[in-house]
C-alpha cells in the first residue's frame, strides 16, 4: 500500500509500522522469459493465497501522468480476449474466493484468496488477463470517474490525508514518494485510454512478474502451471526503473495547509534509509528498534512523554518503512485538542528527541521494542495476506525475499548505543518538513440534537 | 489504494455478518464452563505458536446511563488502562515486555477485553487479562486524561463524514432506545460521564454468568482450564441486566435529514431496521443483502451504481443483526451534485427486489460465493475468535458453523422474495445525507 494510506491507518493509533516477517521455508522457480516463481507451503487449512506482483507502480509513472498505475490497476478487472468485463472477479466469487488488487509507488499486485483446489484455475485466468487485455475506451470513461470518487472520499474530502499528501509533496524534490498513488486531481482529469494503453504496452511484461503462493498447495504442480502459462507469455525489455538519488536538506522546510477541520494536526517527515541486505543491516535496523521505541506498544515514548506526561497532544505515532526502494519517508504526528498548541508540541517533541540522543534506552525498554517487534512476526504468520504480501514486497522492491530472516537477526543485534546514534545523526530539526494542519474557521459545534 | 471493498466495511461485514460455511471440515468448537457460570468456547489452533482471546460481556454501549453515551467505551479504556496493583507506566512496561496485545473495546450489546499473546508468554499474559478485568485501578488522575483526550478525538471524530453519518444514524432509528448512539459517543454525552458511571456499569454488567470467552490458537482445553481456573474462581454474579432484555425500537419510515458539510461529495446513507441474531428470517436476509449490496462486485448496488455509471468507489449494504434489531444499512459516497442519482439507483434496486424481480441464477450464484468463501473466513486466530464470541455470547447452538452451509443451501427463492418483501420497501427507508448543500430538495431538520 502507498505510505500516505499507512499514514493515515496509523493516525489515530500511537503505532509504528511493525515489520512482517517470514521464517525460511521459501521455494523458488525462475522461468526463460523472467517471471518469477516463490511458494510458502502451508496445510494447516485447505486455503491459498495467489498473489501477482509487478514491479511497476506510481514511481514509474511519466510527469503529468500521476494516477496511471492505479488506474491501470482498475483497467485489469474490465475483461480481456477470454472473460467480458468483470468476469474476472465473477469466475472467482463463483470459485468460493475473493479477489481484490493494489497499487503503491513501488509495486501493484493483484490477489485472490481460494479454496486450494482452486489456484490453477486462477493462474491460468492471471495470465490470460496479463497477456489479453480489451482497455476499451468505454470501459476506462466509467473507470476514470469511480477513480476520482476513490480520491475525492481518500483525500478531498479528509483534512489530514490532504496534510499528509501535501506533506510528502513538500518534504522531497525528486524521488517519487512525493506523488501521490492515486495521482493529482488536474492529472487524473487529463488521463486517456492512450495513456493506458502506452503503460500496458512498456509495463506489463513477464520480466516484471513475480508470482507468490502462500498456502495448502504442491510447490512443483504450481511450478508447472506458471510455467504453462505466465511462462510462456513472450520475454520484453524490461524498463529500468526511476529511482533517483534524493538531495539532502540545506535547512528545515515548513507547510501550513489550511482546511475545513476541527483540530490541529501537527506532523513531520525525515528521509531514511531503506534495508539494503548486507549494505545496511544495522543501521535501518536501528531506525526501526527507535521507531518502535518511540511509536510501538503501550509503553511508547511519544505517548508516555508528550500525551500522558506532558499534554501537549491527545494522539501520538510514528512510522519507518524499511522495506521501501530509495529511501523511506519517516514520520511523526501530534493530533492536538482543543487546548493544546503546534509551538507547545513541537517544541516539546523536540527537547525528547534530544533527549533520547543523550541518554541511552533503559535496558528493559531497549528488550521490550525487540521483543513486540519479533512478536509481531509471529502474529503476521497467521495471516496468509500478510505472508505473501511481506514476500511479494521484499522481492519486487529488490531487497530479495531470501534474505527475509536476516532482518531479525539485525533487529536483534541493536545495541543501546546504536539508538542514541539514530537520534544524533538522523532525527535532527535541520533535516526535517514540518506540516500542521489549520482549520479554516472556528470548529463547528458538534451537531447536537435532541433525540 | 485497494479496488474494493474500504478496511472498514470489510471488518464490518467480517465482525457482524458473516460465517459461512463450507464443505471442508470445520474445526470442531469445544466447549466448557466453569464453576462461576463463565463459559468458554475453544478452538485449536497449533499451526503458530501464539493463543487469541476474547472475553464478551453484556456491558456494551445499550447499557450507557441515558445521555452518556460512551460510558461502556470508557470502561473498556480505562480497564486495559492500569490497574489496582500497577500504575498506568508500569502496567505499560509489564505488558510491553512479554507483546501481550492486551485491547478492550465496546459495540452496542458488548464489551470486550481480548487479548493476542505468543505461547511462550502464555501465563504471563492470562495473569495479565485477568487483572485487567478482576482489579481495576479506578484511578482519578487517569480517568480525568483518559476523558479528555477521548473529547478530543470525539471531536476530531466529527471532521469523518462516516462519523457524522452514523452517529445521525443511530438517532433516527433508535429515538429514546438503548440502541439511539454510537458506542463512542459524542463530544457532549460523553463530557457528563463520571467515574462513578464507569463503576457501576462495572459493578452492574461485568459478571461471569451470561459471559463468553472466546479462545483460538496453540492451546487444549485442559492447559487452558489450568491457567484460567485459579485465577478466575473468585469471580462471581450475574449481570442485572441480561443480554435478551431489551425490546425492539418501532420502526420509523420514510424521514430525510441533511447534516450539513463542507465536502466535495455527499454521503448518503439509508437505513431502516434489520432482523435480529436470533431471528427466523436471519438466513434468507443475509442471503437477499448478499444480492442486494453485500457480496461486492457481483451485488446489484455495485453493478447499477459503480459499474455501470461510475457514480461511487464504493456501494454497500449490510445490516447488524443484535439482541434485537439492529440496523440495516445502504452507503454511498458521491460528488455531491450526484447524490440524487445515485439515490434514486438504489430506490430502483430496491423496488425491483421488493417486487420480487430475482433470478435463480442469482440466487445460486450467492449461494455458491458464501458457502465456497467459508474456509478463509476463519483462517486466522482473530477470525475464529471473532466467530466463536457471536456463537456463545448470542446463543447460537455449537454446530452452527457446521451447519451454516445447509442453512444457506436450504434459502429457497420463496423465502428470499418474503425477506425482500419484508425489508425491501424503498419507502419505508430513511434517509440521511451528510455534505454540502446543493440543488436537491431536502425535508426534515437541517444540523448546524
Amino acid at each position: 500500500m502507498h505510505r500516505l494510506i499507512i499514514l493515515i491507518t496509523g493516525l489515530l493509533l500511537a503505532s509504528t509500522l511493525a515489520p512482517t516477517l517470514n521464517a525460511a521455508g521459501l521455494q523458488q522457480a525462475e522461468f526463460k522469459n523472467g517471471v518469477k516463481l516463490i511458494v510458502e507451503e502451508d496445510h494447516s487449512a485447505p486455503v491459498a493465497m495467489v498473489q501477482i506482483w509487478l514491479k511497476v507502480g506510481g514511481r514509474d509513472e511519466v510527469p503529468g501522468k500521476t494516477g496511471l498505475a492505479h488506474v491501470f490497476e482498475h483497467m485489469m478487472f474490465k475483461g480481456s480476449k477470454k472473460l467480458a468485463p468483470g468476469e474476472f472477479s465473477k469466475r472467482i466469487s463463483a470459485m468460493g474466493g475473493n479477489d481484490n488488487a493494489f497499487t503503491s509507488t513501488d509495486y501493484t499486485a493483484y490477489f485472490e484468496t481460494v479454496p486450494a483446489s482452486q489456484v490453477n484455475r486462477v493462474l491460468h485466468m492471471e495470465a490470460e488477463r496479463f497477456a489479453n487485455l480489451k482497455l476499451r475506451d468505454s470501459d476506462f470513461q466509467k473507470e476514470i470517474k469511480v477513480i476520482m470518487e476513490e480520491r475525492r472520499m481518500r483525500t478531498e474530502d479528509d483534512p489530514n490525508s490532504r496534510m499528509f499528501e501535501e506533506l510528502s509533496a513538500v518534504s522531497l524534490r525528486l524521488h517519487p514518494y512525493r506523488n501521490p498513488v492515486i495521482g493529482w486531481m488536474q492529472d487524473l482529469k487529463r488521463l486517456t485510454i492512450k495513456d493506458v494503453r502506452t503503460f500496458y504496452k512498456k509495463h506489463y511484461i513477464p520480466g516484471s512478474v513475480t508470482v507468490v503462493v502462500v498456502g495448502d498447495v504442491d510447490f512443483r504442480k504450481v511450478r508447472q502451471t506458471v510455467k504453462r502459462t505466465f511462462g510462456r507469455i513472450k520475454q520484453r525489455p524490461v524498463p529500468e526503473r526511476f529511482n533517483p538519488v534524493e538531495p539532502e536538506s540545506y535547512g528545515p522546510k515548513r507547510i501550513n495547509v489550511t482546511l475545513p477541520a476541527q483540530l490541529p494536526l501537527f506532523a513531520l517527515t525525515l528521509t531514511m534509509p531503506v534495508w539494503k541486505p548486507g549494505v545496511n543491516d544495522s543501521a535501518c535496523a536501528a531506525i526501526a528498534v527507535a521507531t518502535q521505541i518511540l511509536a510501538g506498544g503501550r509503553s511508547a515514548e511519544l505517548t508516555k512523554t508528550l500525551v500522558d506526561r506532558q499534554r501537549k497532544a491527545f494522539s501520538v505515532g510514528a512510522g519507518y518503512d524499511p522495506f521501501g526502494m530509495g529511501l523511506d519517508l519517516w514520520y511523526v504526528y501530534g493530533v492536538l485538542g482543543p487546548k493544546q498548541t503546534p509551538e507547545a508540541f513541537e517544541s516539546a517533541l523536540w527537547t525528547l528527541m534530544r533527549k533520547m540522543e543523550n541518554s541511552p534506552p533503559a535496558e528493559a525498554t531497549l528488550a521490550a521494542a525487540k521483543r513486540q517487534m519479533i512478536a509481531a512476526e509471529v502474529f503476521a504468520r497467521d495471516s496468509l495476506y500478510l505472508r505473501a504480501k511481506h514476500i511479494g514486497t521484499l522481492e519486487t522492491v529488490g531487497i530479495g525475499a531470501a534474505h527475509q530472516d536476516e532482518w531479525l537477526d539485525a533487529i536483534r543485534r541493536v545495541a543501546a548505543a546504536d539508538i542514541q546514534h539514530v537520534f544524533k545523526k538522523w532525527i535532527r530539526a535541520e533535516r526535517a518538513t514540518t506540516g500542521l494542519l489549520l482549520p479554516e474557521q472556528a470548529p463547528e459545534k458538534a451537531p447536537e440534537k435532541k433525540s | 489504494m485497494k479496488r474494493g471493498l474500504s478496511t472498514h466495511l470489510t471488518l464490518l461485514l467480517l465482525g457482524y455478518l458473516s460465517f459461512i460455511n463450507p464443505a471442508q471440515a470445520v474445526p470442531p468448537i469445544e466447549n466448557a464452563s466453569m464453576g462461576n457460570g463463565l463459559r468458554i468456547l475453544l478452538m485449536e489452533a497449533h499451526a503458530v505458536p501464539m493463543v487469541s482471546m476474547q472475553l464478551v460481556m453484556p456491558a456494551g454501549s445499550r447499557f450507557d446511563p441515558v445521555g452518556k453515551g460512551g460510558t461502556a467505551s470508557l470502561l473498556a479504556t480505562i480497564l486495559t488502562d492500569h490497574t489496582e496493583k500497577h500504575t498506568r507506566e508500569t502496567w505499560a512496561m509489564l505488558l510491553d515486555a512479554e507483546a501481550i496485545q492486551l485491547g478492550a473495546s465496546a459495540s452496542r450489546d458488548g464489551l470486550s477485553l481480548s487479548m493476542t499473546v505468543l505461547k511462550e508468554a502464555l501465563p504471563v499474559g492470562i495473569n495479565a487479562f485477568s487483572e485487567a478485568l478482576l482489579n481495576p485501578g479506578w484511578s482519578r488522575e487517569r480517568f480525568a486524561l483518559i476523558k479528555e483526550n477521548t473529547l478530543s478525538a470525539a471531536r476530531k471524530a466529527l471532521e469523518e463524514p462516516g462519523i457524522r453519518a452514523s452517529e445521525a444514524t443511530s438517532r433516527l432509528l433508535f429515538p429514546g432506545h438503548p440502541y439511539g448512539h454510537r458506542p463512542d459517543g459524542n463530544p457532549a454525552s460523553l463530557k457528563k460521564i463520571l467515574l462513578a458511571d464507569l463503576k457501576k456499569l462495572y459493578t452492574n454488567q461485568v459478571r461471569p454468568q451470561g459471559a463468553l470467552l472466546a479462545v483460538s490458537g496453540d492451546i487444549t482445553m485442559p492447559e487452558l482450564l489450568t491457567l484460567l481456573k485459579p485465577l478466575l474462581a473468585d469471580w462471581r454474579g450475574a449481570p442485572e441486566q441480561q443480554l435478551f432484555e431489551i425490546n425492539r425500537a418501532d420502526d420509523v419510515r420514510g424521514i430525510t435529514k441533511q447534516i450539513k458539510m463542507q465536502t466535495s461529495q455527499t454521503l448518503s446513507q439509508l437505513a431502516r431496521l434489520g432482523p435480529a441474531r436470533g431471528d427466523a428470517d436471519f438466513f434468507p436476509t443475509f442471503v437477499l443483502n448478499h444480492i442486494l449490496g453485500g457480496g461486492g462486485f457481483g451485488s446489484r448496488l455495485m453493478q447499477e451504481v459503480r459499474e455501470k455509471r461510475g457514480l461511487v468507489y464504493g456501494i454497500y449494504s449490510y445490516f447488524i443483526p443484535l439482541a434485537t434489531s439492529g440496523p440495516f444499512i445502504i452507503t454511498l459516497q458521491t460528488r455531491a451534485d450526484q447524490a440524487e442519482e445515485a439515490e434514486n439507483l438504489v430506490r430502483s434496486v430496491l423496488q425491483e427486489l421488493f417486487n420480487g424481480e430475482i433470478t435463480r441464477k442469482e440466487l445460486a450464484d450467492a449461494k455458491a460465493n458464501l458457502t465456497g468463501s467459508f474456509a478463509q473466513r476463519m483462517d486466522s486466530n482473530r477470525e475464529r475468535v471473532g466467530l466463536m464470541s457471536m456463537i456463545g455470547f448470542y446463543g447460537m447452538p455449537l454446530d452452527y458453523l457446521q451447519v451454516w452451509t445447509q442453512k444457506v443451501e436450504a434459502v429457497t427463492l420463496a423465502d428470499i422474495k418474503i425477506a425482500a418483501n419484508t425489508y425491501l420497501d424503498p419507502k419505508q427507508w430513511n434517509l440521511l445525507r451528510v455534505g454540502p448543500k446543493v440543488r436537491v430538495k431536502v425535508k426534515g431538520e437541517t444540523a448546524p
